[in-house]
């Protein structure tokens, strides 16, 4: 279990419990922020779920992958610490990370 | 007579030749309605559907493939149901498909389907869609013309899904042949029972388990191996029925959507006038196509669930165990959410917004995969051709047409599209190499399995550990096959299954493999000599 902070588009900031086995995406479209669209649903398809890492143990994230990297060369909004949440898994490491969700394109 | 919008969606052969109409007549009633004498909630509105879309929490998607109409297994009691779905999950028709899942066994199961549509793993698909469709597209236009929805876009979609698992090459013709006649899901004329031991999911299950089982025991570099081999994010292997299930799944779900979504699209570029001079002139249009197409006429027309606990659709409270339908065809049509709803438009505004693919939790995993194989033949389409037109002598003159569309209360489609090609001047029309699929591949299994050695004084035959082709191959145990399943030897589909036992059979078709006729079986073998 680790505990992630999330900044919504309105400035809205929430700590949310995340469980191993869920991604970031997950966990923030199942707390109810509607604003990520996440429209594929998790298959690093369509850079709806960006967000900005804010704070917190980075280093523990997974690695970016070229179809991660690609898509978020699409965004208008990308930042040097941008990421699809869709493919960013939760581990407990990840306990204390804050995330921004990215204004959409 | 009963008003239109009071009429039986699930089985109105009149509402399935216009879904649309019928969504208007009921939106007239309201964003949510309750058809009089029914027991479902109907959603119209597109931001009630997003809203139930988006709450996993209090909606299950348990009803997905049977439908609003259809009963439930039990009877809900309480303010919350969600243990009464899982213990009774096994009764609803698909309940363990992916579509049909809820929570963590749905999150874990989702995560292997993600890594399956990636870019990179589409683009490496790509080749083989570019060459598939090149070679049916010239062959079609040199024709002078096809039916588009069998001839091309069932064989397809169902060898694209094919080449995306890995499916070795030579055993493709067959899945083809298989997945011909399969009827799509939620059938106007009664319940289509997914778990017959006809239904091609079944058939297509027993070369599945053999592959799973094989890369298992054997992991090579291929899609097979990995998906064989994949682990959930919670770092448990899957049973491998779990993987089985999924392959079938993806294939009827490939077939029924994206063929459709083809059709569909054809009869927007032949009918909107001066569509498809202007798509050949700018083929980067396709794209807005496609997307325009998905919210006017997509191929789902609805799904649903079943409200988990006490709840609400915007200020509408909802009772556990009430059955919601999602029109989905009624939201990408909803006017407060799109501008003049009914107009055909290459370039509205957030247009992939719509709802044709779901959205949340259960966003169709495919999307993907779809828009790319639809892009791609509609492209060869364009390309190859002067004019595209629907052949009147079957379906009528622009205006009147004629048209058949699947009986489905879940897929919008055509079951057939005539169309008359006329060759682009100057295009080479010759086949481009060798075609992509071998027209006669012998029906034998998915591998020659030479008979397991016998020792001792009987043959040592059980339904548990020999495989079906060393029974076929001895005449007194296949003596004993057809005393007790009369005609099965002589079965085509069965033969697929010859490097199975009959066990490992019985999981497809436990209906016809009985516990007590395989022990009976078993009896009758051990008593056989050795030959």
């Amino acid at each position: 279990m680790a505990s992630i902070t999330v900044i919504g588009a309105s400035g809205e900031e929430r700590v949310l419990r995340a469980n191993p086995g869920q991604t970031v995406m997950e966990v923030i479209r199942d707390a109810g922020f509607d604003e990520l669209l996440a429209l594929c649903g998790g298959c690093c398809s369509c850079a709806t779920c960006h967000v900005h890492i804010e704070a917190g143990p980075t280093d523990a994230l997974a690695a970016m992958s070229e179809d991660e990297n690609d898509l978020l060369d699409s965004s208008s909004h990308r930042g040097s610490q941008s990421r699809l949440s869709c493919q960013l898994p939760i581990t407990d490491a990840l306990d204390g990370l804050r995330v921004k969700i990215a204004p959409e394109d | 007579m009963t008003e239109l919008a009071d009429r039986d969606y699930f089985t109105d052969h009149d509402i399935l030749v216009d879904p649309y109409a019928y969504f208007e007549a009921v939106r007239g009633k309201g964003r949510v309605y309750q058809p009089k004498g029914k027991d479902y909630l109907m959603v119209m509105g597109f931001e009630e559907t997003l809203e139930i879309m988006r709450n996993s929490e209090d909606f299950s998607a348990i009803i997905g493939l049977q439908g609003a109409s259809a009963p439930l297994p039990f009877t809900p009691h309480g303010p919350d149901i969600t243990a009464q779905i899982e213990a009774h999950r096994g009764e609803f028709h698909g309940g363990d498909l992916l579509v049909n899942l809820d929570d963590n066994a749905h999150v874990q199961l989702r995560a292997l389907v993600n890594r399956l549509f990636t870019p990179s793993r589409l683009k490496a698909n790509e080749e083989f869609i570019q060459a598939f469709s090149d070679e049916l597209v010239r062959d079609a236009v040199a024709n002078g013309g096809v039916e588009l929805v069998r001839t091309i876009a069932t064989p397809f979609v169902t060898l694209v899904i094919a080449d995306l698992l890995g499916i070795p090459a030579e055993d493709r013709q067959k899945f083809m042949d298989i997945i011909q006649d399969a009827p799509p899901p939620g059938n106007l004329d009664g319940e289509l029972d997914l778990d017959a031991e006809d239904h091609p999911f079944m058939i297509m299950g027993g070369y599945f388990a053999q592959y799973v089982a094989e890369r298992r025991a054997d992991p090579k570099q291929d899609i097979l191996s990995e998906l064989a081999n994949a682990v959930y994010p919670d770092g448990t292997l899957p049973d491998e029925m779990a993987i089985v299930k999924l392959g079938m799944f993806m294939f009827g779900a490939g077939q029924d959507t994206s063929a459709k979504l083809l059709g569909n699209a054809m009869r927007y570029i032949v009918d909107q006038p001066g569509l498809q001079d202007k798509l050949r002139a700018d083929p980067k249009l396709v794209p807005a196509l496609i997307e325009e197409v998905l919210r006017l006429e997509g191929s789902t027309k609805q799904t649903a669930r079943l409200a988990r606990r006490d709840t609400k659709i915007g200020d509408i409270p909802v009772p556990a165990g009430t059955k919601i339908m999602l029109s989905i065809a009624a939201a990408n049509r909803d006017p407060a959410r799109w501008e003049d709803p009914q107009a055909f438009k290459l370039d509205r505004p957030k247009i992939r917004e719509h709802v044709a693919f779901g959205r949340s939790a259960h966003t169709c995993a495919g999307a993907p995969l779809a828009r790319v194989e639809v892009r791609i033949i509609l492209e060869k389409l364009l390309q190859y051709t002067a004019d595209i037109d629907l052949d009147a002598e079957v379906h009528g003159p622009r205006g009147a047409r004629k048209l058949d569309f699947e009986p489905s209360f879940i897929i919008r489609g055509l079951s057939e599209l005539h169309l008359k090609l006329t060759p682009a001047a100057g295009v080479d029309l010759s086949p481009g190499g060798s075609p992509m699929i071998q027209k006669s591949v012998p029906a034998s299994g998915p591998q020659a399995v030479p008979p397991a050695p016998v020792s001792g004084p009987v043959a040592g035959y059980s339904t548990a550990s020999t495989k079906l082709a060393t029974l076929l191959s001895d005449p007194g145990a296949k003596a004993v096959l057809d005393q007790h399943f009369p005609g099965i030897t002589a079965d085509k589909r069965i033969g697929m299954a010859k490097s199975m036992t009959l066990r490992a059979i019985q999981k497809f078709a436990p209906g016809q493999f009985t516990d007590e006729a395989l022990d009976a079986v078993d009896r009758d073998l051990a008593l056989l000599p050795v030959d």
